[in-house]
C-alpha cells in the first residue's frame, strides 16, 4: 500500500462492521459454551434444596454444604444426642449439626483425588522421560523403517480401550497388578507414549543440529550433548508435552472404571458415585467437579499457545 | 565430524539410537500389540473370564458369524452411527463458522478462543455428570431455557427414546467443536494473502473467493480434524456411559458401551474379543479410506 491510500481500507482487511459482529457472535458463543461450567460451580456453593428448585435459582444463599459433604462421611443422629454433644469447633461441624447430623469421618473423595495425582504425575513423567529419548533418536538418527515405527507407534492410539480392557484385565490379573498404582501408572504411560514421541520429535526437530556438534567438538560425548545441551533447548516443548500427558492421565475414565476398585481408583469413575441421602447430592458431586475441573483449565490457559500442536499430535504447528 | 566422533568415547550414535527407542518399542509391544494378539486369539474360543475351571474350546469363526448375524449388534452399529453422522457435521459446520469469525482478527480474540476452548479439555465422564445435572426433567436448567422460549412442559433429554440419542449429540458438541474450530483457524491463518489480492485484482465478488480460495485451503485442515473425531467418536465410551449409559433401552448403546457389557457384565470373553477384533478393523479400515481421501484432496 502506498501511503496515499492509507487513509482507504485495503479490500483484503475486514470492515469494521463485519469485525464488530464477529466479535458479537463470538462472544454469545463464548457465553453459551460458559454457561454449563459457571453452572456447575454455582451449584457446589448452594444448599441441597437450592439445587433442585424450580425455576434454578441464579440468585442464591451461598452455602459449604456441597464442598463439607464432599470431604466427610456424616451420620444422623437424634437432638438429644446432638444436645448432649460439647458444642462445635469448627464451622464445618455447625453446618453438619445444623441438620441433625456429626461428622463420622473424612470422604473417600480426598483418597481417589490423590490417586490421580500419583497415577497422573507417576505417568507422565515415565512417557515424557521415554519419549523424549525415542523422540531424540526419531529425530536425529537413521533408524531403519523409522516411517513405518512411528506410523506403528502413533496407531496404538487409535485402540478402542475396551478392546484393549479385557487381555489387560486378565494379564493384570495374572500379574497381580489389578487396581494397584503400579498397573495403572504403566497403563497410562502406554497410552501417552504415542502422543510424547510425536509431539517432543516435533519439538526436537526444530532445535538445530549445530548446537550438540559444537558441543560434541567441545569434548561432549552423544550423551552429554543430549542432556546437556538438547534437554534444556527442548523444555518449553517438554513442559507442554507433560501437561498434555497429565491432562490425559487425569481426564482417563475407561481404563480406571474397568481396571480399578478402590485402592487406585482415580477420581473421574469416582465422581459419578458419591450420592447423598435419598438421591443425588447435587452440590457435593458439583463440588468434586470443580475440584476436579479447576487445574485442567489453569493448564489449558498456560497451554493455549501450544494446544493446537498437541491436539494433533504435532500434525498442525501454526 | 566423522573422524572426531570415533576418537570420542561413549556409545556410538547407532548403540544411543537403539538404546532410546527401545523402551518405547518394548512398552508399547507389551501393553497394546501384546493384549491385542492375545484379544484375537481369545476371539477364536469360547472363553469365559469368569468361569476359570471352564474348559477352553477353539470355536473357529463362530464367534464371528455369531456377531455379524446379530440384530443387536446392527441397533449398536445404527446408534454409533447416528452419533458420529450428527456430531461430525455439526462441530464440522459450527467449528467451521466459529473459526472465519475468529479469524477477522478483532480485539480480545485470543482470550475468546481460550474460553471457548475450555470444554474440550475438561474430563468426558465428569462432564457427562453435570450435563446429567443440566438435562434433569425437573429442575434442570436446560430444560428451563428450552420452556423459556417454548412451552413443552416437563420433558426429559436423557430418558426420552426419541431425545436421547440428541442429548448426547448435543454434550459432544459442546465438548469438541473447538477442537474443529482450532484446526480450521490454522488452516485459514496458513492462506497467503496474495491469492486474495490476486483475486480482488480479477474482481472476484467476497462469496467467490470464499469458494474458491478459503475453502479449499481450510479442507484438508477440516477432514484432519474429523478424520480425529471420528475415530475418537467411534470409541466412544466415557461420556455416553455416564450420560445415558447406553439406555433409555439399548437407544444410545453405541459400539464400545456394547462390548463392555458383553466383557465385563456378561464376561463372554470370547464373543467380545471377537468384537473388539471387528471393532478395530472397522476404525483401521475406515481411517485409512479418510486419509486416501484427504491426500487426494491435498494433490489437487
Amino acid at each position: 500500500m502506498s501511503s496515499a491510500l492509507n487513509t482507504v481500507r485495503s479490500p483484503l482487511e475486514p470492515s469494521s462492521f463485519s469485525r464488530k459482529s464477529a466479535a458479537t457472535l463470538i462472544i454469545i458463543y463464548a457465553f453459551i459454551a460458559l454457561v454449563p461450567i459457571a453452572w456447575m460451580v454455582m451449584t457446589s456453593f448452594k444448599s441441597a434444596n437450592d439445587a433442585v428448585s424450580y425455576p434454578p435459582k441464579v440468585i442464591f444463599e451461598p452455602s459449604m454444604e456441597g464442598w463439607v459433604n464432599l470431604f466427610t462421611q456424616r451420620s444422623r443422629q437424634s437432638k438429644e444426642y446432638l444436645k448432649s454433644l460439647p458444642p462445635p469447633e469448627t464451622w464445618y461441624e455447625e453446618l453438619v449439626r445444623n441438620r441433625q447430623m456429626v461428622i463420622a469421618g473424612p470422604s473417600r473423595f480426598l483418597g481417589r483425588f490423590l490417586n490421580s495425582l500419583i497415577i497422573g504425575f507417576g505417568s507422565t513423567f515415565l512417557s515424557v522421560f521415554f519419549g523424549a529419548l525415542a523422540a531424540y533418536a526419531f529425530s536425529r538418527f537413521k533408524i531403519p523403517l523409522k516411517e513405518d515405527l512411528l506410523f506403528f507407534i502413533l496407531s496404538t492410539r487409535m485402540f478402542p480401550p475396551i478392546a484393549v480392557a479385557v487381555p489387560i484385565f486378565l494379564m493384570y490379573r495374572k500379574l497381580g497388578l489389578s487396581d494397584t498404582h503400579l498397573g495403572m501408572i504403566i497403563l497410562y504411560t502406554m497410552v501417552n507414549l504415542s502422543l510424547a514421541v510425536w509431539l517432543l520429535k516435533g519439538f526436537m526437530d526444530e532445535i538445530p543440529q549445530e548446537y550438540e556438534e559444537a558441543a560434541m567438538v567441545d569434548g561432549y560425548t552423544r550423551l552429554q550433548a543430549f542432556f546437556k545441551i538438547v534437554i534444556p533447548q527442548a523444555m518449553t516443548g517438554i513442559a507442554a508435552t507433560s501437561i498434555f500427558c497429565m491432562i490425559f492421565a487425569w481426564n482417563e475414565y475407561a481404563f480406571a472404571v474397568l481396571l480399578t476398585f478402590s485402592e487406585a481408583q482415580t477420581a473421574p469413575p469416582f465422581i459419578p458415585t458419591i450420592i447423598g441421602e435419598g438421591g443425588l447430592d447435587w452440590p457435593a458431586i458439583a463440588s468434586g467437579t470443580v475440584m476436579f475441573l479447576v487445574p485442567v483449565m489453569i493448564f489449558t490457559v498456560v497451554l493455549r499457545k501450544h494446544l493446537l500442536r498437541g491436539i494433533t499430535f504435532g500434525a498442525v504447528r501454526k | 565430524m566423522k573422524n572426531f566422533s570415533n576418537q570420542t568415547k561413549g556409545l556410538s550414535d547407532r548403540a544411543i539410537a537403539w538404546l532410546f527407542v527401545t523402551p518405547t518399542i518394548i512398552l508399547l509391544l507389551a501393553v497394546n500389540i501384546y493384549p491385542l494378539i492375545y484379544a484375537i486369539g481369545m476371539s477364536f474360543t469360547n472363553f469365559y473370564a469368569n468361569k476359570p475351571g471352564m474348559e477352553i474350546k477353539f470355536v473357529g469363526l463362530k464367534n464371528y458369524i455369531k456377531i455379524l448375524n446379530k440384530e443387536d449388534i446392527w441397533e449398536t452399529m445404527q446408534a454409533t452411527a447416528h452419533f458420529m453422522f450428527w456430531t461430525l457435521l455439526l462441530q464440522a459446520l459450527i467449528g467451521l463458522g466459529l473459526a472465519l469469525l475468529l479469524n477477522k482478527k478483532f480485539k480480545g480474540n485470543e482470550i475468546l478462543t481460550t474460553i471457548i476452548v475450555l470444554p474440550m479439555m475438561l474430563s468426558p465422564a465428569v462432564v457427562a455428570v453435570f450435563w446429567t445435572y443440566i438435562y434433569q426433567p425437573q429442575s434442570g436448567i436446560f430444560n428451563y431455557i428450552i420452556n423459556f422460549f417454548y412451552d413443552f412442559g416437563e420433558f426429559t433429554m436423557i430418558g426420552d427414546v426419541q431425545l436421547a440419542p440428541w442429548s448426547i449429540v448435543l454434550v459432544d458438541t459442546w465438548m469438541w467443536t473447538p477442537f474443529t474450530m482450532l484446526i480450521c483457524l490454522a488452516g485459514l491463518k496458513s492462506i497467503p494473502n496474495y491469492l486474495y489480492e490476486a483475486a480482488e485484482v480479477d474482481r472476484a465478488n467476497k462469496f467467490q473467493q470464499f469458494l474458491h480460495i478459503t475453502l479449499p485451503s481450510v479442507l484438508p485442515f477440516l477432514l484432519l480434524a474429523l478424520l480425529f473425531r471420528g475415530i475418537e467418536n467411534f470409541k466412544m465410551f466415557d461420556l455416553v456411559v455416564e450420560l445415558t449409559g447406553g439406555g433409555p433401552g439399548s437407544t444410545t448403546e453405541v459400539a464400545s458401551i456394547n462390548l463392555k457389557r458383553e466383557a465385563f457384565e456378561k464376561w463372554r470373553t470370547g464373543y467380545s474379543s471377537a468384537f473388539a477384533v471387528i471393532m478395530f478393523v472397522t476404525i483401521f479400515g475406515l481411517g485409512n479410506i479418510w486419509v486416501k481421501v484427504m491426500n487426494k484432496i491435498k494433490d489437487k
